[in-house]
């Protein structure tokens, strides 16, 4: 080898050192999101005003429009493209219903493009430039306040107004959930929410009526003793510290049950949030009863969840297993195919059980808010397309399809006509296990802190409060741990107004 | 001065000779790295617009964060770990394969058969073995009984074990690769060398560290620059292992992780993975740098 150059050896030593040196050089810890919020308010200083636009409504006539009847004019094919984030037996039962649009009329071809999950879908639109977005897009629950802010979709709202779509049988919290500043901004489509898994022959073997499942955490710590103490398991519950379910998804629901507001503002819903509330006393109290529960020994904790199945199978493990877990409803056709399917040992589909997600506490706090994802209309300044992605839309919600979709996963229909017809007439009559995630969605009326936050990085706030529940789980201080959590939510929320306002 | 105007004679043909080379690199190498460079000083908003300056001090506040320190150090461990066992696992299989001995093929087609793996496929396949609950390796009993931590929390969710199982999961996935490597490495290492270190007497551990070794060391050098930016880029192993968990530790949360990770805070940051992924790139121009110039000195190139 020749005699590399000199001066560019010292330069690269010199800055692997210097980066090395920058990086164990002692100094005071300090956050990397500090930094994206240094033009935005001082956080941390709770008696500063809210920097936060204090307007409400959009108007929607300031939005781009949507005229339903251009299908009518188009004499070639519309083809529009449709990015979703569903996979395996969804994916099935979605490519069912598009093949059954496409082949019901001529006007419109949906092509299907799967991004590979809603993580992936969403990072991928928020990425690229408006002319490679595609017609249609499926963006899941927490990112309403994200895609409302690009400034890039034909609200279905106007839509509806348009072709004044009837929408008086649909279940109001899944259209609240897409609902914020005066616009229905998106359609839901497959609307889940965490319900209780449990094993019934652990509840027999444990002398517990096998159809009562615990409704709050009180009801289900007494169970969970006589589980364990009675060895029909080894342990009462699983719990996973995952961000989309234990970490942070079922925080939002635990306090919307107990008609807490997440954070401020009505939750994000009145003005985008500044600050969040989970470090509250009822946050506390919330925390510590699980991590009692983990330390008594009645709880099993897996853990963040990488696998997205991880506290599920806790119940199938067969060395001290747990007797319940709270899991996504969308979970439900999945987990009974897999044990008809004969892979779990001594678990028949019968032994599943299925109830409502406890509420803290002893609360008696049925209700649940709306989780899964919506249907976006991208606007691409033709009003064809438009027109052509609303028709595929009002397919995908008629009662028929609805219906169908429900019956094959899991997810819960939009609309109160759905449950006459079709399949899921059939699988609500003969199998009520489908049914409770509907209920829960009926219980309790409607207001800002029943229905959920609306936030701008929801989904980084979910991976700070999973780092707090994690550290929370494994013995940690919950105050402390909470108040970290929380301090840096609030930087990301002030972060995150300064760069979209 | 003949030489020299005809030098400068010769730079338009030069620059068209070069002219479409030079295009494609300006567009697709250069252009985005001095794009990448500025967009570290910025902010934007969720969609990567209206981006707005906020000073080259973005780049000292993520030096200086925990969050890049942390995922500095994972990423150096990770590094420690894979690339010596990786290599030193690679040129054992291939000595032992270079032999010409009947099915031989065999297990050099078994040996390589990893560099078809994709790291999804593989990182799946141990994601399953290792399931602490369901999983087979977590549940054979005298495997348990020996590492309990393979049950409980499960080898991916210990803070402590969690780095050493996915940089075994690497060093698999990455094994025929190396194999592959170092085994064309040995084909060019003339027989009648050894045959004659033989004639004088010399064992095998001897003819391999004074003939078999020199004679790779090209071979070894380009390996190990090779498996250092892998081991530097790796990302498809945590994000589908452990998702840079377990949390609060962070035990896998690598500098590629913390850029693009599905659970990293900055994860919808433009500016801040920007100037992250620009940091990353000046550590790993710097190692391969170093590594050039401190084995350089010791690669036998041939005469």
């Amino acid at each position: 080898m020749k005699t590399p150059n000199k001066s560019r050896f010292l330069l690269a030593g010199l800055t692997a050192s210097a980066l090395l040196f920058a990086s164990c050089g002692g100094g005071e810890s300090s956050s990397i999101i500090d930094s994206g919020s240094t033009e935005a308010p001082a956080t941390g200083d709770s008696s500063a005003p809210t920097a936060a636009p204090t307007t409400v409504a959009t108007p929607l006539a300031s939005l781009p429009p949507c005229d339903t009847t251009a299908l009518d004019a188009v004499t070639e094919t519309v083809n529009i493209t449709f990015w979703h984030g569903m996979n395996g037996d969804l994916e099935d039962s979605l490519k069912a219903l598009t093949d059954e649009y496409n082949s019901s009329q001529t006007k419109v071809k949906v092509s299907l493009e799967n991004q590979g999950g809603y993580e992936q879908t969403l990072d991928k639109y928020l990425q690229s430039s408006q002319n490679s977005r595609p017609e249609m897009v499926q963006a899941p629950e927490y990112a309403v306040q994200v895609m409302g802010d690009t400034d890039s979709s034909v609200p279905v709202g106007a839509c509806i107004e348009s072709a004044a779509y009837d929408t008086s049988d649909f279940l109001p919290k899944a259209l609240n959930q897409y609902f914020t500043e005066g616009v229905q901004w998106s359609m839901p489509f497959n609307v889940s929410d965490p319900v209780l898994y449990y094993n019934k022959k652990v509840f027999e073997a444990a002398g517990l009526d096998p159809n009562k499942p615990p409704t709050n955490m009180a009801e289900l710590r007494t169970m969970s003793q006589a589980i364990v103490d009675s060895g029909a398991a080894g342990y009462g519950l699983s719990l996973d510290t995952g961000a989309d379910s234990g970490g942070g998804w079922f925080l939002e629901q635990w306090f919307a049950k107990l008609g807490e507001l997440f954070s401020d503002n009505d939750n994000g819903r009145a003005a985008p949030s500044t600050k969040v509330n989970f470090d509250s006393q009822v946050g506390i109290d919330l925390l510590t009863e699980l991590q009692t529960l983990v330390n008594d020994g009645l709880a099993y904790n897996v853990g963040d969840n990488a696998s997205g199945q991880d506290a599920l199978l806790k119940l199938a493990d067969p060395d001290k297993a747990a007797a319940m877990t709270i899991a996504t409803s969308a979970a439900l056709g999945t987990v009974l195919t897999t044990v008809q399917g004969g892979l779990i040992p001594g678990i028949t589909t019968d032994d599943i059980g299925v109830g409502p997600m406890p509420a803290p506490g002893d609360a008696d706090a049925p209700g649940a808010i709306v989780g899964g994802a919506s249907l976006w209309i991208v606007n691409h300044d033709d009003p064809a397309k438009t027109a052509a992605v609303w028709d595929f839309i009002s397919f995908l919600i008629t009662a028929e399809s609805q219906s169908m979709w429900a019956a094959a996963t899991g997810y819960v229909p939009v609309r109160s006509s759905a449950l006459e017809v079709g399949a899921i007439a059939e699988k609500y009559k003969t199998d009520p296990r489908f049914k409770v995630a509907y209920d829960q969605l009926l219980q309790v009326a409607d207001t800002p802190a029943s229905l959920g936050a609306i936030l701008g990085p929801q989904r980084e706030i979910r991976t700070l409060s999973a780092r707090a529940i994690a550290t929370v789980l494994q013995g940690g201080d919950v105050a402390a741990a909470l108040t970290d959590a929380a301090t840096q939510a609030n930087a990301l929320l002030s972060a995150y107004i300064a760069a979209n306002q | 001065m003949a030489v020299k105007t005809r030098r400068l004679r010769d730079i338009p043909l030069a620059f068209t000779m070069l002219g479409p080379s030079l295009l494609v690199l300006l567009t697709f190498v250069l252009y985005p790295l001095g794009k990448a460079v500025w967009l570290g000083q910025q902010t934007c908003n969720v969609q990567g617009k209206n981006c707005k300056s906020v000073g080259w001090g973005q780049y000292t506040t993520v030096v200086k964060s925990d969050q890049f320190q942390h995922a500095l150090w994972v990423t150096v461990k990770f590094a420690l770990i894979t690339v010596p066992i990786g290599l030193a696992l690679g040129v054992g299989l291939a000595v032992l394969a270079d032999k010409q001995l009947r099915g031989m093929r065999f297990f050099r087609t078994i040996f390589s058969s990893t560099i078809a793996t994709s790291v999804a496929v593989a990182s799946l396949m141990w994601l399953f073995l290792l399931q602490p609950s369901v999983g087979v390796l977590a549940n054979l009993g005298w495997l348990r009984d020996i590492f309990p931590v393979i049950k409980e929390p499960g080898l991916l969710k210990d803070p402590g074990t969690a780095l050493w199982s996915v940089g075994i999961s690497s060093i698999w996935a990455n094994l025929g690769f190396t194999f592959i490597l170092v085994t064309a490495g040995l084909q060019s290492v003339p027989k009648e060398m050894h045959e004659s270190a033989y004639v004088d007497g010399a064992g095998g551990w001897m003819r391999f560290t004074n003939i078999t070794l020199p004679l790779i060391s090209p071979t070894l050098l380009f390996t190990t620059v090779v498996l250092t930016s892998r081991a530097f880029q790796a990302y498809g192993e945590m994000d589908l292992l452990t998702n840079g968990g377990p949390v609060p530790q962070d035990s896998t949360t690598t500098v590629t992780y913390l850029i693009y990770g599905s659970s990293s805070i900055i994860k919808n940051n433009d500016g801040l993975q920007a100037a992250v992924a620009v940091l990353l790139f000046l550590i790993l121009l710097a190692l391969s740098a170093l590594q050039f110039r401190g084995f350089g000195k010791r690669v036998h190139y041939g005469s």
